[in-house]
């Protein structure tokens, strides 16, 4: 009895050992370290649909001229509704939490901690101990100038830090660094994942490689390459960093690794994950023995259709009547520049679309009652599947949806997710940057091949897109640019014109649009325009407003500016 | 002297009686009765013998009853005395600290509670039937079973002194526990009292864990229940319904008026908003509209099989619940030994369609005693299974209640084919039917086996000088099956799953105890000193498999599913290692002072702080025993009370001072929603199934530096009884401030993942009061009547919290939540309602103002509503609670009502929201039809409107309102047979009653919900409920 009670007194008594659990110290053996690089790619995938960092619907396109928030009513995913119209977007995202763009703050952040921490620990290894440490540097650091890449054209005002940087430190880091500044530190990152990493990665798609790493510091630089002033101006354009960015997607396209698919429908089907056109993509899974049944895209789950008996929810993420206009092509098989979105000449009913002329790739991109829905004509798009056609009826998205007899295909509830990948950078991308900075650069001509690779693949017309008794659902009209035959010059002005179409139908609903017209410098202009004439053909965009100088940019969320004692400074306007 | 003895001694006659509890009618064994010149005990019948002159006074008394004084006349030869349980017995033994003390000398805020007002409530827990009766106790609990849908219910001692977790300990028989179920599974026949400390000088001597309050059961142990075997029986059977409270929902063809009108004020074509479910003939003039007739597409999405329908969700959903109750309790013991035993057996069919509870408890309690009573062994054990189907979440996440309210009424039940509808097409929400969705659950039972009690030992050493050792265990293993299947309406999963949990935690509490008592003339002198060791170990095992070929019970077994298998599993735990000393001096029956201290080691804390002193010390002063005092003869007792002490919290988790990194390779953090891909895997190869590369990740970062958190409480306190105890009452108040309050506060984003901490951070300050007064009185025609009301206030404020948590509580920049309580409602306040717009050009800017709108106050004055016009509410914590308790009892007959309430509480009045707003998907209530329209101006519901532009929804006095309330909780009228008839069926005594619960609520006139309760539409509705019940004695 004495005995025991003497043990009482041990100090050891209280101790307890975490169980299931590792200390930073148990993590230095190099198969650990390649688990924490590994934790760091499921890093930039761990979202849902509440703050994407993955798809950029919520960001590039109902921000856009391309897209409708939809669902219920404005009420659902208030925020949503609240950054589609402009005006009612608040650094404090009163009542939404982290949903929105706080949100996309924590999670791309969240990711980017997962890139230091494995640096830290690879730092720590020799190249003896771990053969690949090089290579996962090399990854780690282009996961990292992804996520940053993201923060810095959803906020543009971020706190930049690498691996060296401690915790304590981190909360010293302010967002004042200036805009060139940022964008030399995360081109830093590409240019050192270029240097370290292997022009292509065996049996491993899922991982970033040399070529990847070059496309993305192209995209980076191009962004980069337009000055802005502090009121998002675009002041000029940077002849040295276009003339990387040629540089660069040449190395690309001059891979031989790399090449369209044949079928524009590819890009969005399952069966082609990791095929010839995607250079970087977020890969899902399915039944892979994770809770929910797989790592799913559950950053688009909502945008499926809450009157379609397969599905069931939400119709969010609705092709807007400003975007369908925009395939409306002319006699000559080009789009309608100046006319497409002339009132009384809206693509409404599914016999608009056999009186106009339009771009193939619309079936494709958009639901049109009667046509094919997703390749199947045996269940075409119906407005009955619309939720409140209302206020948000007449079409439906379709790139990031698959139909739910695929087996990539999971129902959890009223939501859904897929296996298919989500491209990050895709060859016509890479394509399509180039002819943008050949443009830029005085090059015009330079830039027409490029331009009509994409348009020639798109008039190629699938024959997926066909209705069960054989036929095309849409009149398709399309032509490569032909200067003096179907387009008057091709000079600069019309060129980019002509890019800036290019580029707004072939990534469609995919979240490039917004970002694109920012670094365009036209924002603006454009947003304001659109709500003019569509505010009159959906009330709820009675209000919206665009304020140039301050909505290119999300505020920086209130909370991590109280979470660091006012460290960090608002962005302009807000 | 001798001879005077032998003549008084000599008019003496010998009187026979017997006594017996006046509520149960059963006996009572050991009452001592008094007459002038002598002393004499009742046996195990309850029966006594005296020898008595005539005119002589009779005083019984009894520990727990009132004293009772009779007369014996010449002629009485044999009593039949019954004694009523005494709310206010100061010489009642309580237990309050590992040693046990008279009521007479307490000096903390202690409640003894009344046991006769709790005993035939017809409740799964003695908890829920304690609601309103404690003053300073609150209890917040919903309609369901187990007070909060499967969970415990609120349980507040004091209110709130913390951030975190608020529960209070339990100790049962000497055993600590912070695990509800242990407390809520007890029979209360089984209970023999039950304490709340409520002050920190009373609580104290738990030291850290004691900082939400201690309540104190002891359990029957067989003594004085007399050496014939006794057995008790207490059956019921309660009817339970939420009709009475049910809120009224709009039919098919309203919810198709309200639209058609929200879309006229919203300017936009009422036939193109959900035109495949409603068309409309009317006028088509927005400036003066008529509404013709209000067409409904026949079948729901356009499915044949769907006829649309005209359903009341929550008659489907909602079912008379059956409730049965019983319980066996028996009981035998003599002087040296004793023995209680007791079964208990509940079954309550479910409110909700396919939902249930049932409960078998068991309890064995024994001791014995030797070497001339110097030695006592005895052990406590509860044996407890409970098993429940509770309300179940849609696959969208949504509670089956608010489905009942919400969901279309045009979605019929069923299909033709006989499956059950569910909202398809435009128009609806992604929810489902909530009696499919509860069928769907129907097997998703948990399961909960527990084993809870002690072995023990106590030794007199030497006189006075008692030793005592107790090894407490407490295991409980919780196992939960959850299916998901595919159903046939709505959106549902498209595939099945089945998903088995099972965890198990066993805490071995070892306490040891030295006390020593000493009377020295007018010095009484008690010192307690022991030690406690607490080990604590938990584990959990889960599996999941998907894709079974039939949806059956027998056949949802995880090697049956075909398609991925997932495992998860994971053990924690902690140690306590304490040592603590109390003593107590006691002069004369007038000074009383008492000092504790104790000493905790905790794993949870940091290598740095791991251990924390606790002291307290109290004084009491009996004014009534002063000889100043002596000639007041209507004051019978008059205690001041004063004391203070200091506790600690450590309602953190296990492993809170450590940095951890974990493999995640795809569950789901419960902490978020299921969709939200999160983990350490993925997918690099590119094979897009299979087993997935994994790794790991920061989860949470250490802090060494970690330690208690700390709550320094002042009471005082006055006890006073007038007119021999007829008149009793105590009020108390009391000062606390807590300091180094655990918080994990959210940093900076760009810190990244996993690197929160936790801290000691906060600081609260909460002071309030407690008044119970109670009345008792016998009038000449033997009714006998006791009125008790309760009331108490608590409020508290942060005082310190850092910048960077603030975010996470209401208020904003430049209102803080410094100076607030956490539960502050933050938000606008609205001013009526726009009636043209002149009054809208008029009022501040707006956005989204207009004719039929909310005006909202500009509250900085700044010439615009935003953000910036937020001011706080109220609180959705009541800062009064009281409770008022009536009880009677003439010849056989008693009767007792009981009721209690809350005021000066802010909360959401759902039913407001749902009579005032429509939404293109959801249904609404009636009162939309009396909203403002520019025919019907000065309404207070603003126009109807799917735009809502205004944004109405936002957090305001609108839709927060006070929430006061008082309910009628419980009527009850008992008939107890006469003695005769009883008898004839080998029953010492058999009373049967009848009894309502939750008849009926008097509440603020701006609260529209029927129920006051009923602060969210996702709770059960509190029933109605009527019980028949009998006790029983053998």
């Amino acid at each position: 009895m004495i005995a025991i009670l003497s043990s009482f007194g041990c100090k050891k008594y209280l101790d307890y050992k975490p169980q299931g659990a590792l200390s930073v110290s148990d993590l230095t053996t190099p198969t650990a370290v390649d688990g924490l690089a590994t934790a760091a790619y499921a890093g930039i995938a761990n979202d849902w649909w509440d703050a994407p960092i993955t798809s950029n619907w919520e960001w590039g396109s109902i921000r856009s001229d391309d897209a409708y928030k939809g669902g219920g009513d404005i009420g659902d995913q208030g925020q949503l509704d609240r950054y589609e119209q402009f005006y009612l977007v608040e650094p404090a995202n009163n009542g939404f939490g982290d949903f929105g763009f706080p949100g996309a703050w924590i999670r791309a952040y969240a990711a980017i901690s997962r890139c230091n921490v494995a640096l830290r620990s690879l730092d720590a290894l020799t190249d003896a101990q771990f053969p690949k440490r090089k290579i996962r540097i090399g990854e780690m650091r282009f996961l990292r100038g992804h996520m940053y890449f993201l923060l810095k054209v959803l906020f543009r005002n971020i706190p930049w830090f690498d691996e060296t940087v401690s915790n304590d430190d981190i909360l010293k880091v302010s967002n004042t660094m200036s805009n060139d500044s940022l964008w030399l530190h995360i081109e830093g990152d590409f240019q050192e994942a270029i240097n370290d990493l292997p022009p292509t990665q065996p049996g491993e798609p899922g991982r970033a490689n040399q070529l990847s790493a070059k496309a993305y510091l192209a995209k980076a630089l191009l962004y980069h390459a337009y000055t802005q002033d502090a009121n998002y101006n675009v002041t000029g354009v940077d002849a040295n960093k276009l003339a990387q960015v040629v540089s660069l997607t040449n190395d690309v396209i001059n891979s031989g690794i790399y090449s369209l698919n044949t079928d524009y429908a590819y890009n969005f089907l399952d069966g082609h994950d990791n095929g010839p056109e995607s250079i970087f993509a977020i890969q899902y899974s399915i039944n892979d023995g994770t809770a929910i049944g797989g790592r799913l895209s559950m950053s688009t789950s909502l945008n499926y259709f809450a009157g379609a008996p397969q599905y069931g929810c939400c119709a969010f993420h609705i092709p807007s009547q400003n975007l369908v206009n925009a395939f409306k092509t002319d006699a000559n098989g080009v789009p309608e520049f100046d006319h497409f979105n002339d009132v009384g000449t809206e693509m409404k009913d599914s016999l608009d679309f056999l009186t106009n002329g339009v771009d193939p790739r619309i079936d494709h991109t958009v639901g049109i009652q009667g046509h094919p829905f997703k390749y199947n004509a045996a269940i075409p798009y119906d407005h009955s599947w619309e939720r409140l056609s209302g206020l948000y009826g007449g079409f439906g998205t379709m790139k990031e949806l698959q139909l739910a007899t695929c087996p990539c295909f999971k129902k959890l509830g009223p939501f859904y997710g897929t296996s298919v990948n989500m491209d990050v950078i895709r060859y016509d991308d890479v394509l399509l940057m180039q002819a943008e900075a050949q443009i830029q650069l005085g090059n015009p001509l330079a830039a027409l091949p490029l331009i009509n690779q994409v348009r020639a693949r798109a008039a190629n017309v699938s024959p997926l897109v066909k209705k069960g008794d054989g036929t095309y659902p849409s009149n398709y009209r399309i032509q490569t640019y032909k200067p003096g035959v179907n387009i008057p010059a091709w000079d600069q002005a019309t060129a980019f014109k002509a890019l800036q179409w290019e580029r707004r139908l072939e990534f469609a609903m995919e979240g490039y649009r917004f970002f694109d017209l920012v670094r365009w410098g036209l924002a603006d202009v454009t947003m304001n325009n659109y709500f003019s004439i569509e505010k009159v053909r959906h009330p709820f965009l009675l209000n919206a407003q665009f304020t140039k100088s301050k909505h290119e940019y999300f505020p920086v969320p209130q909370e991590q500016i109280v979470f660091t004692n006012g460290l960090y400074t608002q962005n302009k306007g807000y | 002297m001798l001879l005077l003895a032998g003549f008084s001694y000599a008019q003496q006659k010998i009187i026979t009686g017997q006594v017996v509890r006046n509520s149960t009618r059963e006996p009572l064994q050991g009452v001592t009765v008094v007459s002038k010149t002598r002393s004499v005990t009742t046996d195990s019948a309850g029966r006594f013998s005296i020898a008595v002159s005539p005119g002589e006074m009779l005083i019984l008394s009894f520990v727990g009853m009132n004293n009772l004084s009779i007369k014996v006349e010449a002629s009485t030869t044999n009593l039949n005395l019954a004694m009523l349980e005494g709310i206010n017995d100061l010489n009642q033994v309580v237990v309050t600290g590992y040693k046990s003390e008279k009521k007479i000398d307490l000096t903390g805020a202690v409640s003894v509670v009344n046991l006769a007002a709790i005993k035939d409530v017809p409740t799964t827990s003695p908890m829920l039937a304690l609601q309103g009766q404690v003053p300073g106790l609150y209890i917040s609990a919903d309609g369901s079973p187990t007070g909060s849908n499967g969970a415990p219910p609120t349980i507040l001692v004091r209110g709130v002194n913390t951030l975190g977790n608020t529960n209070p300990l339990y100790i049962i028989d000497g055993v600590p526990t912070t695990r509800y179920e242990d407390f809520s599974n007890l029979s209360v026949g089984a209970i023999a009292s039950i304490q709340v400390l409520k002050d920190a000088s009373a609580s104290s001597i738990y030291g850290s864990r004691a900082s939400n309050g201690v309540i104190i059961v002891t359990t029957k142990d067989g003594s004085g229940a007399g050496e014939k075997l006794r057995i008790t029986l207490n059956s019921s059977l309660t009817w339970q319904t939420e009709r009475p409270w049910q809120e009224k929902a709009l039919s098919s063809e309203d919810r198709g008026r309200a639209l058609w009108r929200a879309a006229v004020n919203d300017s936009t074509d009422p036939n193109n908003l959900v035109n495949q479910i409603y068309t409309y003939d009317w006028n088509n003039s927005f400036a003066n509209p008529v509404l013709n007739k209000v067409n409904i597409a026949p079948f729901v999405g356009g499915n044949q099989l769907e006829p649309v329908g005209n359903t009341n969700w929550q008659d489907e959903l909602y079912k008379t619940a059956l409730v049965t109750s019983n319980d066996v309790g028996i009981a035998s013991g003599n002087a040296k030994s004793g023995m209680f035993m007791d079964f208990g057996y509940l079954d309550n069919n479910g409110l909700l369609q396919y939902t249930d509870f049932q409960r078998y408890n068991a309890r064995i309690n024994s001791h014995t005693s030797g070497f001339n009573g110097r030695l006592k062994i005895g052990e406590n054990l509860q044996l407890s299974r409970t098993s429940q189907v509770g309300a179940a979440k849609d696959p969208g996440g949504a509670l089956t209640p608010t489905l009942a309210l919400i969901l279309a009424p045009t979605i019929p039940l069923r299909k033709t084919d006989g499956t059950f509808g569910g909202p398809i097409g435009p128009g609806y929400t992604d929810r489902n039917n909530p009696v499919d969705i509860q069928y769907l659950n129907r097997w998703n039972t948990t399961t909960r086996l527990q084993a809870y009690g002690n072995i023990f030992a106590e030794l007199e050493v030497i006189k006075r000088l008692v030793v005592r050792t107790s090894f407490g265990f407490d295991y409980a293993d919780s196992s939960g099956k959850f299916i998901t299947q595919i159903g046939d309406e709505g959106p549902v999963n498209s595939f099945n799953s089945l998903t088995q949990q099972e965890a198990k935690e066993f805490t071995f509490t070892w306490t040891n105890t030295i006390n020593y008592n000493l009377e020295l003339g007018k010095h009484r002198l008690n010192l307690l000193g022991g030690i406690e060791s607490v080990h604590d170990d938990y584990s959990v095992v889960g599996a999941s498999t998907t894709n079974f070929a039939l949806q059956q019970l027998t056949y949802f077994q995880l090697g049956a599913g075909s398609g991925s298998q997932t495992t998860s599993g994971g053990a924690t735990g902690y140690r306590l290692l304490s040592q603590f000393g109390k003593a107590f001096y006691g002069y004369g029956d007038k000074y009383l002072a008492s000092f504790t201290i104790r000493r905790d080691g905790s794993s949870r804390f940091g290598t740095n702080n791991p251990y924390g002193v606790f002291p307290a010390g109290t004084v009491g002063w009996r004014i009534n025993n002063e000889e100043f005092f002596r000639n007041v003869h209507a004051v019978s007792n008059l205690k001041l009370r004063a004391g203070y002490g200091v506790v600690g919290n450590q309602a953190i988790g296990n492993l809170s001072a450590y940095s951890l990194f974990q493999a995640n390779y795809g569950t789901s953090n419960p902490a978020y929603p299921q969709w939200l891909n999160t983990g350490t895997a993925y997918d690099l190869t590119g094979i897009n199934t299979g087993s997935l590369p994994s790794g790991f990740v920061q989860v949470q970062l250490g802090n060494p530096n970690l330690k208690w958190e700390t709550t320094k409480e002042t009471n005082i306190g006055l006890d006073f009884g007038f007119m021999d105890e007829s008149l009793t009452g105590s009020f108390d108040w009391f000062h606390r401030n807590t300091s180094d309050i655990l918080i994990q506060p959210p940093i900076a984003g760009a810190v990244g993942e996993g690197q929160q901490q936790w801290l000691n951070g906060a600081s609260i300050r909460n002071q309030g009061w407690e008044f119970v007064l109670s009345y008792q009185n016998t009038t000449g025609g033997r009714l006998h009547y006791t009125i008790t009301g309760n009331v108490s206030h608590f409020a508290n404020v942060i005082t310190q919290l850092p910048e960077d948590v603030r975010s996470a509580y209401p208020g904003d920049p430049n209102h803080s939540i410094i100076g607030h309580s956490q539960y502050s409602i933050f938000g606008y306040k609205a001013d009526g309602i726009y009636q043209n717009q002149q009054e809208v050009a008029n009022h501040a800017a707006q956005p989204g103002a207009g004719p039929g709108r909310i005006r909202y106050v500009d509250l900085n004055g700044d010439g615009k509503v935003d953000v910036l016009d937020q001011t706080f509410l109220g609180t959705t914590l009541p800062k009064v609670i009281f409770g008022l308790r009536l009880s009677a009892d003439y010849k056989n007959f008693d009767v007792s009502l009981f009721g209690s309430g809350v005021g000066g509480v802010t909360v959401y009045d759902p039913t407001k929201g749902f009579n005032t707003t429509v939404a293109a998907n959801t249904n609404s209530g009636p009162g939309v039809f009396n909203a403002w329209t520019p025919q019907n101006t000065h309404s207070s519901i603003p126009a109807l409107t799917i735009l809502n532009l205004n944004n109405e929804g936002r957090t305001s006095n609108y839709y927060f309102v006070n929430g006061s309330f008082f309910k009628l909780r419980n009527a009850m009228i008992g008939y107890n047979l006469p003695k005769g008839i009883a008898n004839k069926a080998a029953m010492q005594g058999l009373r049967i009653y009848v009894a309502g619960q939750n008849l009926f609520a008097i509440k603020s006139g701006k609260m529209t919900s029927k129920d006051p309760e009923r602060t969210s539409y996702n709770s059960w509705p509190v029933p109605t409920s009527y019980t028949v019940g009998l006790n029983a004695n053998f």
